[in-house]
């Protein structure tokens, strides 16, 4: 199916036909792309990580330009040189990483791009007010960007793409970082953008947001267009299996290898809490045992992880390893055989200035060494060779620096990391967030086959169908309190939702209502 | 891929430092052959340069540590000072070595109130060590009462002179040093080559560094001798240099300044990294205080003000990341050698110190540009 038969009389407001992209130090990320955006549609861009969606992106914005192909914009042939080209002829893009100045206004950052000489504008208050009004959201112009929270800061990055006057809007992974009900907020006004007859172009992970959201769908694959389609007339299934190029087995078969519960005690926690956000929590896992916790951003899911590991040095109460009290230590807990794999890949797990094989080596570097002091650097190159072998990392070789990976990859070398110590307890907090299909289903298959072993784990996912999987029993999180208990077998998405969220029935039905409401 | 790696390690980024004071010996040779002034490769004028630069040297090998860790300190010119004050006021009563082992914990202690403020209140350690920079020269003015410092005893004295002045044949020392490096590098070669495995960059490095020190004692003959703070650089730069490549402790002292969270995560006991930078970093200022007031069996109350900045530019010409996880004390020393290099030019062309500090300002900024723009290849891929 081609783009012109679903938009029949209407031209594209961007086209790309071939668009390559080669970096000068020799990678291919984009082998010949075909997009088009059309102005009242929602168009999805979907892609594993380092399939090339960023990088197109980045080429949409003028971020850097294309090593060749055409864009035409508004029937028109273009090459804008800069993103301040880019954004004035009308295309704004919304970066992942939202670039507001955390000390100035919400209506200063609106209006930033602005060049003139003074720093406050009447008419930019009047403007401000259309804008709020043309996306249906409000918010305080005086308020302060540094005490918003992650969704209000995306909007306020909404409503500067439009004071651009953009027609079309680029947005990389706008809900990636955002709980549920923030989502909401920006779901509702993308449909309403769209219906304004802006175009959108809608880059992310999670398919039920693709499938819900958007009227087309464009799926990327190492660099190239491979599955083009209007999003009524596609199976989910369809879009996970051309974004990971092979037919995706579900997660359903790790259920079968649960049950590995042996009778040692391995982690016990009594009134575990932090003035952080977590509520006296307590705790029992054995080994072989995964618990789930299923919970929202802000839900205190990572609060309980720091506290367990010991990095939350203001927390109460104990934690007992294998009938050892615990301190505040990740050091004292990383040698009692406790794992972290933490929220933030690149601020909290990854050292940017090391190879894998060092960034590989560094929880247990004592046992690559010669009497715990000298490194013996053939001992760290086999494991990392290991670690890319076992968790299929995709790289040249142990040299690479990890910051040179893709998210997934990344993530890999934070996970493999932990398998050279006999570590006893894994926590992993949100191992899966942000990384391919691929990658995602090795990190749960691992996280199995460690329970097999008699590893202890706690997994952390806002993904519930994973924690469904892959957990033995799940612990639900909301307002930093442990809110509910299950047996993985005995409850479903549905319930962990509705659990996680607090939303009543009643709710959830008044939703479903505002949604049909918003498709006709 | 093992391709790239000995561009990187080849490229202006990596070895820029080297190229550059090669590049400027060889035009001072040039130059002052031409022009008929005093030759600039001269044994004495070398050994010279490597007595002038050993101090700063050492001080930078300090900073650079700290620089590492992803802290910063100011400090070290005023707490040089504090330990060249205590040594000569001390030494008279207490005899030089006593004098010099307080001036070491004195200073050592500086560096731990430092470490203690910025890791314990999370105040910036520029901010702290600008403070303890004033702090310091005030209480060598207090020590001093504003006056200069003799040493008081002829036994002090002869002590001090014992410890820093007279030189040191070093042909033979140059010999062995040369012959050793080419054997163990050697054999590093011979098993890598073996073994089937590729051959790591610093084995040529290595092997090139042992042929070099026995044409320098070729050339130096039996007369080469340089000063005892050369010799006592040399050895530090080389410990701490072992230390950072060769344990556990230096990859740590990288992974902290790398990324303190995700050090302190993986079990690095990142706090006590964190301080123990501050208290080398001020007990090499204090070793070095010592030797400056050693070398004159004085100290001026102002003595070593704004050797801090020398230190830092030092560090900075050898690549040391301002931002913490990189640095090599190694290229530090060739940091210091050069700065100490343009001057030594300045001197015996004759050019006019008017013209140095413009000159050395020019070359810490183009150094500083070079590894910012070489730096920037090595961005995430995008994708």
């Amino acid at each position: 199916m081609s783009h012109s038969e679903n938009h029949k009389d209407k031209q594209p407001l961007l086209s790309l036909t071939g668009i390559q992209k080669t970096f000068p130090n020799g990678t291919v990320a984009l082998r010949g792309v075909d997009f088009a955006a059309y102005a009242g549609s929602v168009h999805g861009l979907l892609g594993a990580n380092g399939a090339g969606k960023s990088t197109l992106i980045k080429i949409l914005s003028a971020t850097f330009p294309a090593s060749g192909g055409d864009q035409v914009w508004k029937g028109k042939k273009v090459s804008f040189s800069s993103p301040l080209e880019a954004n004035k002829s009308g295309i704004a893009t919304i970066h992942q990483n939202i670039p507001l100045v955390p000390t100035l206004s919400v209506l200063e950052n609106v209006f930033l791009w602005k060049e003139r000489g003074w720093r406050r504008n009447p008419q930019d208050r009047v403007q401000f007010d259309d804008i709020c009004k043309e996306v249906g959201y409000r918010i305080d112009p005086d308020d302060l960007v540094s005490d918003l929270s992650i969704g209000a800061r995306q909007m306020v990055c909404i409503l500067q793409a439009l004071s651009y006057g953009a027609d079309l809007i680029v947005m990389d992974e706008p809900t990636a970082s955002l709980a549920k009900e923030e989502r909401a907020i920006v779901y509702s006004t993308v449909r309403h953008l769209a219906q304004q007859g802006k175009g959108i172009i809608f880059v992310s992970h999670f398919l039920d947001e693709i499938v819900a959201l958007t009227d087309e769908v464009t799926v990327l694959r190492d660099g190239q267009t491979v599955m083009y389609a209007r999003t009524s007339e596609v199976e989910e299934a369809d879009i996970a299996n051309a974004i990971a190029g092979k037919t995706v087995g579900t997660l359903e078969h790790l259920r079968e290898v649960r049950g590995t519960i042996r009778d040692e005690v391995v982690l016990q926690c009594k009134n575990l809490a932090s003035p952080q956000g977590l509520a006296p929590t307590d705790l029992t896992l054995r080994a072989g045992e995964v618990i789930g916790v299923a919970g929202l951003l802000g839900s205190g899911r990572s609060e309980l992880a720091h506290a367990i590991f010991g990095s939350d040095k203001q927390a109460t109460g104990k934690v007992i390893m294998h009938d050892r009290l615990m301190g505040h230590s990740p050091r004292q807990s990383v040698k009692a055989g406790m794992a972290l794999i933490p929220e933030d890949r690149d601020q909290q797990a990854i050292v940017p200035v090391f190879e894998i094989w060092k960034n590989n080596s560094l929880p247990y570097l004592d046992k690559t060494a010669k009497a715990g002091l000298f490194l013996q650097r053939d001992v760290e190159m086999e494991w990392a060779e290991r670690a890319i072998e076992i968790l299929n990392i995709k790289t040249d070789s142990p040299e690479t620096f990890v910051t040179e990976l893709s998210g997934g990859n990344a993530q890999k070398v934070t996970v493999a990391r932990w398998l050279f110590g006999d570590a006893k307890l894994i926590i992993l907090d949100e191992p899966t967030a942000g990384i391919d299909v691929g990658a995602k289903a090795d990190i749960l298959a691992l996280v199995r086959k460690l329970a097999a072993d008699g590893v202890a784990i706690i997994i952390i996912s806002s993904e519930f169908e994973e924690i469904l999987a892959v957990s033995d029993r799940i612990i639900v999180m909301r307002d930093g309190a442990v809110v509910a208990e299950r047996e993985a077998r005995a409850t479903d998405d549905q319930e962990l939702i509705l659990l996680a969220s607090g939303i009543s029935e009643n709710d959830v039905a008044n939703a479903a209502q505002n949604k049909g409401t918003h498709h006709a | 891929m093992h391709n790239s790696d000995w561009k990187r390690h080849f490229g202006l980024r990596e070895a820029g430092v080297y190229y550059a004071l090669v590049l400027l010996m060889i035009t001072l040779g040039v130059v002052t052959a031409v022009a008929g002034r005093p030759p600039y490769f001269s044994p004495i004028n070398i050994t010279n340069i490597l007595y002038q630069s050993s101090m700063i040297a050492m001080m930078g090998v300090g900073m650079t540590v700290i620089l590492i860790t992803g802290n910063f300190d100011l400090s070290v010119g005023s707490v040089a000072a504090l330990g060249a004050a205590i040594t000569v006021g001390l030494a008279g009563p207490l005899g030089f070595w006593a004098a010099a082992v307080i001036a070491l914990i004195a200073c050592a202690m500086v560096g731990g109130l430092n470490g203690a403020i910025v890791q314990m209140l999370g105040i910036n350690a520029f901010i702290v060590t600008l403070g303890t920079l004033t702090a310091i020269r005030g209480l060598v003015l207090i020590l001093t009462n504003g006056r200069s410092l003799i040493v008081s005893t002829p036994e002090a004295k002869a002590q001090m002179v014992l410890f820093e002045g007279g030189k040191i044949p070093i042909q033979m020392l140059l010999i062995v040093g040369g012959i050793l490096l080419m054997l163990w590098f050697g054999w590093r070669f011979l098993r890598a080559r073996s073994n089937g495995e590729a051959v790591a960059v610093s084995v040529p490095g290595g092997i090139v560094a042992g042929v070099f020190l026995l044409l320098v004692a070729l050339w130096g003959g039996p007369e080469l001798t340089v000063a005892k703070p050369v010799i006592y650089t040399a050895i530090y730069t080389a410990i701490v240099w072992a230390v950072l490549s060769f344990t556990t402790i230096g990859r740590r002292v990288y992974a902290t300044g790398g990324n303190a969270v995700a050090a302190r995560l993986s079990g690095v006991n990142v706090g006590a990294y964190k301080m123990a930078g501050f208290i080398l970093s001020s007990a090499t200022a204090g070793f070095a205080g010592i030797m400056f007031g050693s070398r004159l069996g004085a100290v001026n109350p102002t003595a070593l003000q704004g050797a801090e900045l020398t230190v830092i530019a030092a560090a900075i010409l050898g690549g040391t990341s301002l931002f913490g996880g990189a640095g090599s004390v190694i290229k530090t020393l060739v940091g210091a050698l050069l700065l100490f290099t343009l001057t030594n030019g300045f001197n015996i062309l004759n050019l006019g110190a008017n013209y140095q500090g413009v000159i050395e300002g020019t070359v810490v900024v183009a150094a500083a540009a070079i590894y910012t723009v070489g730096g920037t290849r090595r961005k995430k891929a995008a994708g």
